[in-house]
C-alpha cells in the first residue's frame, strides 16, 4: 500500500513536470533516498527474491525522491510528450503494410491472417512503439524530405528495415496469439471472437502457421543471418514459455525462478530480441545492442508483472476487482508466490488447485494479508528502473530527435508501472 | 490401367537398367514418344490439366516409350548390363544415419514434454521413409559436391566437408520442416495414428502437438539462419507458407475447386512437391551452381514430388496389393475406375 501510494504520488510529480524524468540516477530506485533515510526506518523493508536483488522502501525515502526530483526538475520543465503520439504517424503506415504482407490466395486463410490485422483490433500496438522509439533513440532519423538525397536514400532504407522488424514482431505475436487461444480454448481476444472461435481451431493453427511463415520470409528479406537467429529463437522462446505454463510440476509452480524465466520466455524475449535487432540493423556496437536488449527485456519483465497485479486489483487499488482469469485458469503469478513466501499454507491451497472457487477466495484472502501485491509492484519497478538505466548508458547524443525519443522510452518506463488497465 | 500399366512397365524398367536413367529428354513426360504415336492411337487418350500443361496417353504411345527408353539405352547397354543396380537408398544409408542423430541433437528441448514431444518422430525406427534426404543427399553428390574422403588434400576436403555438412543441414531442415506439418495436419485432422504409431496429438494432446510443431519450425528457422546464406532462407521459409496454403486450400474448397484438376495440382504442388524442390534449390544454391543448374534441381524435385503424390494417389485405391507389374482384376477395375474419373471430368 506504501509503494503503491508512494507510486501515485511520483506519477502526479512526474505529471507535472517534465515527462521521462530519470527516477534516480542508479539502481536501486531509491539509492540515493533511501540510503539517507535508511537509518530512519526500517520497519517495511521489502526482500524480493527474484534475479536475487534485494532493495528496501520506506515513506521517509518516498518524501526522499519527491525532494530530489523537485531538486532535478526545477532547471528543465518541457512539455510532456505522449509516445505512442511521437509514432502514431509511422504506424499507421506499418499496419497499412501489414494488412498487405498477410495476404493470402485462399480467401479463408487471408480473411484468418488478417483477422487481428483489421483497422480497431491491432491492440495497443505496444511492441511496434517501442521498437519505432528505439530506432530514432539509437540516431536514424524519419528522413526529411527535404535534405540531401543520397543520405536520406540511405537513412530512409534503414528505416524501412526497421519498420519491417516491428512488422515481423508483430505477425509472430499475432501468431502466437492464434494459436495460444487454440491452446486455451479462448472465446475472446482483444474485445472481439477469438479466431478459432469464429473460424475454428485448425484455421487458428494454419493461420498462425502463416503468419509465422510470412515473417520468416520477411526476415530472410532483410539480408541479415544474426537478426535472423535472434527473431526466430524468439519464436522458440515463446513456444517454450507457452509449455513451461502448461506443464509443470508442483515445485515448478511455487518458485519465483522458474516463473520469472516463463514470463522472460513469454513476454519479455519478443521485445528485447527485437530491439536487440533494431540496434544490430542501426549497425550499433555489440555494447549499444547489449543495453537495447536489455531495456527490451526490463520493459517486458515490468509490463508482464504489473499484468499479474491487474488480474487481482482490475482499475482498482483494492484486490478481488480484477478479472482473476489468470488464478482461475491455475496459473500461479508473482503476486501468489510471493504471498506463499510469507504465508506457506497458501501453498497447499495452491496445490489443490483452483477449480474450486473457494480455493480462489482463500488464497484471495491470504494475498489481502500479505504484501504480495506490494512486492509485485516492487519488482516491477526494480525492472522499469533497469531499463531506464539502459537508456541512460546510450552514448550521448545531442540531435533534437534522438533525445525525444529516449526521453520517451525513459517515460514508457514510468507508464507501464503506473497503468491501471 | 492404360497409365498404370505403363508406369509399371517403366519402373521396372528403370531398375533393371542403371538407376537414374533419364526417361525423356524433356518435360513433358511423353513428348517424343507421344509425338511419334500420337496419330497411331487416339481411343484412350486422357488430358491432364495440371499445371497447364497436356499430354496423351496411349497403348501405342506407351509402347513408344519403351522403345524410346531402348533406344537411348542401347548405345549404354554395356554399361548398364555390366552394372550391378544400385539402390539409391542404400547409396545414402550411412549418411542418412549421420543426420538422424544430428537431427534427434537438434530437437532437444529444454522443457521435458516439449523435448519428447519434438522428438517424438526422430526417434529410432519411426523416421519414416526418409525420401526426402535421400533426394537431397543424391542432389547435392550429382550436382559435384563429392562426400569428403579422409585421405585427400587437407584443405580441399575442408571446403568440401563443410558445403557438405551444410547441405546435410538442408537435409535436416527439411524434415523438420516435413514434421512440424506432419504434427501440425494431425492435429487439424484428429488423426490417431502416424508411421505405425500413434500420433503425437492423440498420445500427448493437440497442444503439445502444436506447440511442438512450432518448436519445430524455429528450430528449423534458427538451423536456416546459421547457413547464411537469405536466398536459402527466402526458399524454405516459403515452403512453410506453401504447406499452409495447400493444406487450407484442401480445407476450404468450393465445389468447383474441388472438382477442377488445375486446383488439385497447384494444391499438390503446394502440400507436397514444394518442400522437396526448393529444397533441391537450394542445396544447388549452397553448392555454388548456376541459376539454371539451380532450376534444374527445382524442376526435378518439384516433377519428382508431384509423380509422387499422383501414384500415393493411386495406391490409395489400390492398396499394397499393387505390387507393380501384376494387375489383378481387382487392381486393374480400380484403376479404370480412376481413369474413367480423369476422363469424366473432361467431358462434364
Amino acid at each position: 500500500m506504501l509503494i503503491y501510494r508512494g507510486l501515485s504520488r511520483i506519477s502526479r510529480i512526474s505529471k507535472k513536470t517534465s515527462f521521462g524524468r530519470r527516477w534516480l540516477p542508479s539502481h536501486p530506485l531509491l539509492s540515493g533516498a533511501s540510503h539517507s533515510a535508511a537509518a530512519a526506518a526500517a520497519d517495511s523493508s521489502v526482500k524480493v527474491l527474484g534475479c536475487r536483488e534485494a532493495y528496501s522502501w520506506s515513506l521517509p525515502a518516498l518524501h526522499g525522491i519527491r525532494h530530489q526530483i523537485h531538486h532535478q526538475s526545477s532547471s528543465v520543465i518541457e512539455e510532456q510528450l505522449d509516445p505512442f503520439s511521437l509514432v502514431a504517424d509511422e504506424l499507421s503506415i506499418l499496419a497499412k503494410r501489414l494488412r498487405s504482407m498477410v495476404v493470402a490466395e485462399v480467401p479463408k486463410l487471408a480473411s484468418a491472417a488478417e483477422y487481428f490485422f483489421k483497422m480497431g483490433v491491432e491492440g495497443k500496438r505496444f511492441r511496434p512503439t517501442v521498437l519505432l522509439l528505439m530506432a530514432t533513440a539509437l540516431n536514424v532519423r524519419v528522413p526529411e524530405p527535404l535534405h540531401d538525397g543520397v543520405e536520406d536514400a540511405l537513412a530512409t532504407e534503414l528505416r524501412t528495415r526497421q519498420q519491417c522488424i516491428a512488422e515481423i514482431t508483430e505477425m509472430i505475436h499475432v501468431a502466437s496469439l492464434l494459436h495460444d487461444d487454440v491452446l486455451d480454448d479462448a472465446d475472446t481476444r482483444r474485445g472481439i471472437g477469438s479466431l478459432n472461435f469464429v473460424m475454428g481451431n485448425k484455421l487458428a493453427v494454419l493461420a498462425g502457421d502463416f503468419l509465422l511463415s510470412r515473417a520468416c520470409v520477411a526476415l530472410a528479406s532483410l539480408k541479415n543471418t544474426e537478426v535472423v537467429t535472434l527473431l526466430a529463437t524468439v519464436v522458440e522462446h515463446l513456444v517454450t514459455g507457452e509449455t513451461m505454463q502448461m506443464t509443470t510440476s508442483s515445485d515448478q509452480r511455487c518458485s519465483m525462478d522458474y516463473y520469472m524465466q516463463k514470463t522472460y520466455y513469454k513476454t519479455a524475449s519478443l521485445i528485447s530480441n527485437s530491439c536487440k535487432a533494431i540496434a544490430l540493423l542501426a549497425g550499433q556496437t555489440a555494447e549499444v545492442a547489449i543495453l537495447a536488449f536489455d531495456y527490451g527485456k526490463n520493459l517486458g519483465l515490468a509490463y508482464q508483472l504489473i499484468d499479474d497485479v491487474l488480474d487481482f486489483t482490475g482499475t482498482s487499488a483494492s484486490l478481488g476487482k480484477g478479472s482473476l482469469s489468470d488464478i482461475r485458469h491455475g496459473i500461479i503469478t508473482a503476486p501468489i508466490l510471493f504471498a506463499m513466501e510469507e504465508f506457506p499454507q497458501l501453498r497447499t491451497v495452491v496445490e489443490q488447485g483452483f477449480e474450486d472457487s473457494s480455493n480462489v477466495d482463500i488464497a484471495l484472502e491470504y494475498l489481502g494479508k500479505s504484501r504480495g501485491i506490494q512486492k509485485t509492484r516492487e519488482l516491477a519497478v526494480k525492472h522499469a528502473n533497469l531499463a531506464a538505466a539502459a537508456i541512460d548508458s546510450l552514448p550521448e547524443n545531442n540531435d533534437e530527435d534522438v533525445t525525444k525519443s529516449r526521453r520517451a522510452l525513459l517515460d514508457l518506463t514510468h507508464r507501464v508501472i503506473t497503468r491501471n488497465k
